[in-house]
């Protein structure tokens, strides 16, 4: 593509750069703002902005959160028996969406997958492990997406929780086999978490 | 079960080519370098979705061209089936039967059973111990699809754990929890796949015997035996056994990705005793008794290609296979042959129908029977 300015050139190149986004439609997003007031672009980037600066992960479930304490934490109505433990934020939006849970979250980073280069202390499994011994967890469900790496984690984890007292389910696999648990949708995802079940049963 | 048409685009030499088959024997003849086996491999490529000669798709596709596409039409237990491959390398390949998509591509396999003879067998008898693991997983994955599951989960959990034993080594670490759970995920996997192997080779050696004393001639006492640590000890136990090994050697130095065959003529080894020509006809016997083993199992005649026959055998020989394999035990198949008449001309003695197709450069010609 040829530009006659390197202004617009620049912020095309930068749009392209997201994921989803190619040349074409990175033109059409800079002459969109190009044809608006100036103080739209200042708002959106100021938005932008201020979510990369502030953005922080919750010290306790390392879900996203504006504060050091995320919302799904901070709430009292919130039952702190149960503990959902997901791969990723994107689970935890997935999951509060269903509006079927009203547990807390814990946030992995992940799945065991040496082959990626990801081991166990990569991930937020020793937080886990002492978040279990320490509040009053009764249950562990796992919300992991059900490959083999999703198993090795999940059975890991277990093995390493097998001092405490709490109780270990997994999410009923109405979840396609080998389906990423953020392509479910929201009604077989909601019904799996109520649906769930022992660890070890299946 | 038969496959009556076949399009080809962008496939390997094939840019756009449209053939039809008899329903027993088909001849493809033409020069070196001309796309028989292409063809063949385009036919294998339907039925098990994947070349045959671990090419990756992205040197299938036509040089030059962005994505290669098959279709055939299929009689298979009296119902017309359309089988479509679409691949676009980079992207994820779709396989259709009568229009719908396979959710799992692995689905598919097994649904058209077939054999593929080539020159290179003969690395079965010759070579390491993945060839005749190879041999036994292609059978076993057309007749049970969870085998093939089976199969694809040992090798990642088999995959992971070695990566993890390599990590360990780097790091300077080990971390014995995370190797006790690649242990138990390899349990089930392990003794499912033993299993199946082990049943096999039992139903396999009598129809082997069978076939091979029809195609050599001989009287000689063949004998195939399944090898593998499971057969010994507890896989857990040997596991257990063997980690402080694995941790030096950074791999799994134990389980059936070890298994094997052993081959036997007459009580002695195969590879050292046997002949040229023993050697070549224990092969192509295997690959026979492959095929009617497809068959008593899933009861649809298999597909039977092969590639540059008379590269095995001599013209007694290939008559003998080719009586063999028109006697009514096998079904439709594909043969390829550099010489322009050299099959056609013993089938015609035997009085077996052919279709001769002649191929040059990606094309083919039908070749009119002169008997006529
Ligand atoms: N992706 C591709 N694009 C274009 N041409 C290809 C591609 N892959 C292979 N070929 C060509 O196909 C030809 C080989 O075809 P094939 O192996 O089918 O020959 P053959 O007729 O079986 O020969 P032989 O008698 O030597 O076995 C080669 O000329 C090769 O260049
Ligand atoms: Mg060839
Ligand atoms: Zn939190």
């Amino acid at each position: 593509m040829n530009f006659s300015s390197k202004l617009i050139e620049d912020a095309v190149m930068a749009f392209s750069k997201l994921p989803g986004i190619g040349k074409k439609s990175a033109l059409r997003l800079v002459l969109h703002l190009m044809n608006q007031e100036t103080v739209h672009t200042e708002q959106f980037s100021e938005a932008i902005l201020k979510m990369r600066r502030n953005i922080k992960n919750c010290k306790n479930c390392h879900n996203v959160s504006d504060q050091d304490i995320c919302n799904v934490c901070n709430d009292p109505h919130r039952d702190r028996s149960l503990l959902c433990v997901v791969e990723s934020i994107r689970d935890v939006m997935a999951i509060e969406d269903t509006g079927q849970y009203r547990g807390l979250y814990h946030v992995l980073g992940g799945v065991i997958s040496p082959i990626e280069g990801v081991g166990p202390d990569t991930l937020y499994i020793d937080q886990l492990i002492i978040r279990a011994q320490a509040e009053e967890v009764k249950e562990i469900i796992m919300a992991i997406s059900p490959t083999i790496e999703g198993d090795t984690t999940i059975y890991y984890i277990t093995k390493q929780l097998k001092d405490t007292n709490v109780g270990v389910t997994t999410i009923a696999r109405g979840v396609a086999f080998g389906g990423e648990l953020e392509y479910a949708d929201e009604l077989t995802l909601g019904r799996s978490i109520i649906s769930r079940i022992p660890y070890g049963s299946r | 079960m038969i496959l009556k048409k076949i399009s080809l685009s962008n496939f390997k030499n094939y840019e756009l080519e449209q053939l039809e088959f008899s329903s027993g024997v088909n001849c493809f003849v033409g020069k070196n370098g001309m796309g028989k086996t292409n063809l063949l491999d385009a036919i294998y490529y339907m039925c098990m979705c994947k070349s045959n000669f671990a090419v990756n798709d992205r040197n299938i596709v036509r040089k030059g061209e962005p994505f290669f596409r098959l279709e055939g039409a299929f009689l298979r237990n009296e119902l017309n089936e359309k089988l479509v491959c679409k691949v676009i390398p980079g992207t994820k390949k779709t396989i259709e039967l009568d229009d719908v998509p396979y959710a799992k591509i692995l689905e598919h396999i097994g649904h058209y059973p077939i054999v593929m003879i080539i020159p290179d067998d003969t690395l079965l008898a010759t070579e390491g111990s993945e060839n005749r693991r190879r041999f036994m997983d292609m059978t076993l994955s057309q007749m049970d699809q969870d085998y093939l599951r089976h199969l694809m989960a040992y090798n990642r959990v088999l995959k992971q754990r070695n990566a993890a034993l390599k990590a360990f080594a780097k790091q300077g670490n080990f971390q014995l929890g995370l190797i006790n759970t690649y242990n138990q995920q390899l349990l089930e996997p392990a003794a499912y796949i033993s299993e199946k192997r082990k049943h096999f080779c039992t139903g396999f050696e009598p129809v082997f015997a069978e076939v091979y004393k029809n195609v050599s001639g001989d009287a000689e006492q063949v004998e195939v035996n399944y090898k593998s640590h499971l057969l010994e000890e507890d896989f857990e136990d040997l596991l257990i056994q063997t980690m402080e090994r694995d941790r030096i050697l950074q791999r799994t130095t134990i389980g059936i990705h070890k298994d094997d065959l052993v081959f036997k003529i007459d009580e002695f080894a195969l590879k050292k005793f046997a002949s040229q020509g023993q050697l070549k006809s224990f092969v192509l016997s295997m690959k026979l008794a492959q095929y009617e083993l497809l068959y008593l199992e899933k009861n649809i005649y298999p597909i039977l290609l092969l590639d540059d026959i008379f590269d095995k055998l001599d013209g007694d020989r290939v008559r003998q296979v080719l009586e063999l394999i028109t006697n009514g035990k096998y079904g439709q198949t594909f043969i390829s042959d550099t010489h322009p008449n050299r099959v056609q001309q013993i089938l015609t003695e035997l009085g077996i129908e052919n279709k001769q197709l002649k191929i040059e450069n990606g094309k083919a010609v039908l070749i009119e029977n002169e008997e006529a």
